[in-house]
């Protein structure tokens, strides 16, 4: 005889950690194709993130912990570079350094995989993003996700 | 480590929060789970968000755990209400002992009892809160916390205790 407990998917995971920081917008689309298919994209760090994320160049692991979390030093477009805590697991990703923030979430649905993505630019040591281009940026990044998974299944 | 933790994510460390809300989900996933029954997760999730967004007010972090009990067990029952079929408050219809055997599992019963008495089952019986508390808890009279209990309880007690 056992109590139910309810499961937390990793979307709702980034919903309600999104709520914590204002200025955050939670973007989400459904991938027509299987979560392993999405993920084998979604959470490449090094060679499939600088695809859809619009302000990552390139992303390199520096260490790796025994807890799955991660350093890592990544590259914007513009040529800044930063250094990441990264949390990173299957359906879910969760990085930040003094000046950004990108969370990015996967689960199966029906109708493929739901996924969603925040992030932006930090105001410096705080848990709130600058508000503006958020929307757009989360959109973009989960319309070019969709688009590489095409591509990759092509 | 949770005080270190609680500190690290309320002042903004968004590495912190992601800590500590791995380590809150399965707890409140133990909470929802049988107040809230097929809305759970949502329950997890809104519990979560009013914690996140509250955490700063909270001054003792150690106390974090019984402050989140009562934040998932108010969200719990307000997400089972919204979601579920009309249920009367009080227990309508005790099950007969005969449902109560037939029960495959505790969820069948549960099923039968509206979000209060599942709320006060929670704290009572699987979390061991004290009568008072949980009455602060559910916002009504200590009175009330031992009836709805008592109906609740007497109605599926084989079904937990074989």
């Amino acid at each position: 005889m056992s109590w139910p407990v309810a499961e937390l998917d990793a979307v709702r995971r980034l919903r309600a950690l999104a709520s914590a920081i204002p200025g955050a917008y939670v973007a989400e689309r459904v991938i027509a194709a299987p979560f392993a298919v999405v993920w084998a994209v979604a959470g490449d760090l090094e060679r499939e993130f600088g695809t859809f994320e619009p302000d990552m160049r390139d992303v390199t692991v520096e260490s790796a912990g025994p807890d799955g979390r991660l350093v890592a030093r990544a590259r914007s477009r513009y040529g800044m570079r930063a250094r990441f805590d990264v949390d990173l697991a299957p359906g879910w990703c969760w990085m930040q350094s003094r000046f950004l923030l990108v969370g990015l979430a996967a689960t199966a649905v029906p109708e493929g995989t739901l996924v969603a993505q925040t992030g932006g630019v930090r105001v410096p040591g705080r848990a709130a993003l600058v508000p503006w281009g958020v929307r757009p940026a989360g959109e973009k990044a989960l319309a070019r996700l969709a688009a590489r998974v095409g591509e990759r299944a092509s | 480590m949770i005080t270190t933790l609680v500190v690290a994510a309320q002042r903004g460390d968004t590495m912190a929060m992601n800590d500590l809300l791995g380590e809150l989900t399965p707890f409140l996933g133990r909470i929802c789970g049988p107040i809230a029954l097929d809305s759970g997760p949502d329950a997890v999730q809104e519990a979560l968000i009013a914690i996140f967004r509250h955490l700063r007010e909270l001054r003792e972090p150690e106390a974090l755990y019984g402050w989140a009990r009562a934040i998932a067990v108010r969200e719990a029952v307000r997400i089972a209400k919204r979601d579920g079929r009309a249920r009367p408050e009080e227990l309508g219809e005790v099950p007969s002992p005969q449902d109560v055997e037939r029960a495959v599992d505790i969820r069948d019963v549960l099923e039968r009892l509206s979000p209060e008495h599942r709320a006060v089952l929670v704290l009572r019986d699987l979390e061991g809160v004290p009568e008072q508390s949980a009455a602060r808890l559910l916002r009504v009279a200590p009175g009330t916390v031992k009836s709805r209990l008592h109906r609740a309880r007497e109605s599926f007690r084989h079904a937990w205790r074989p």
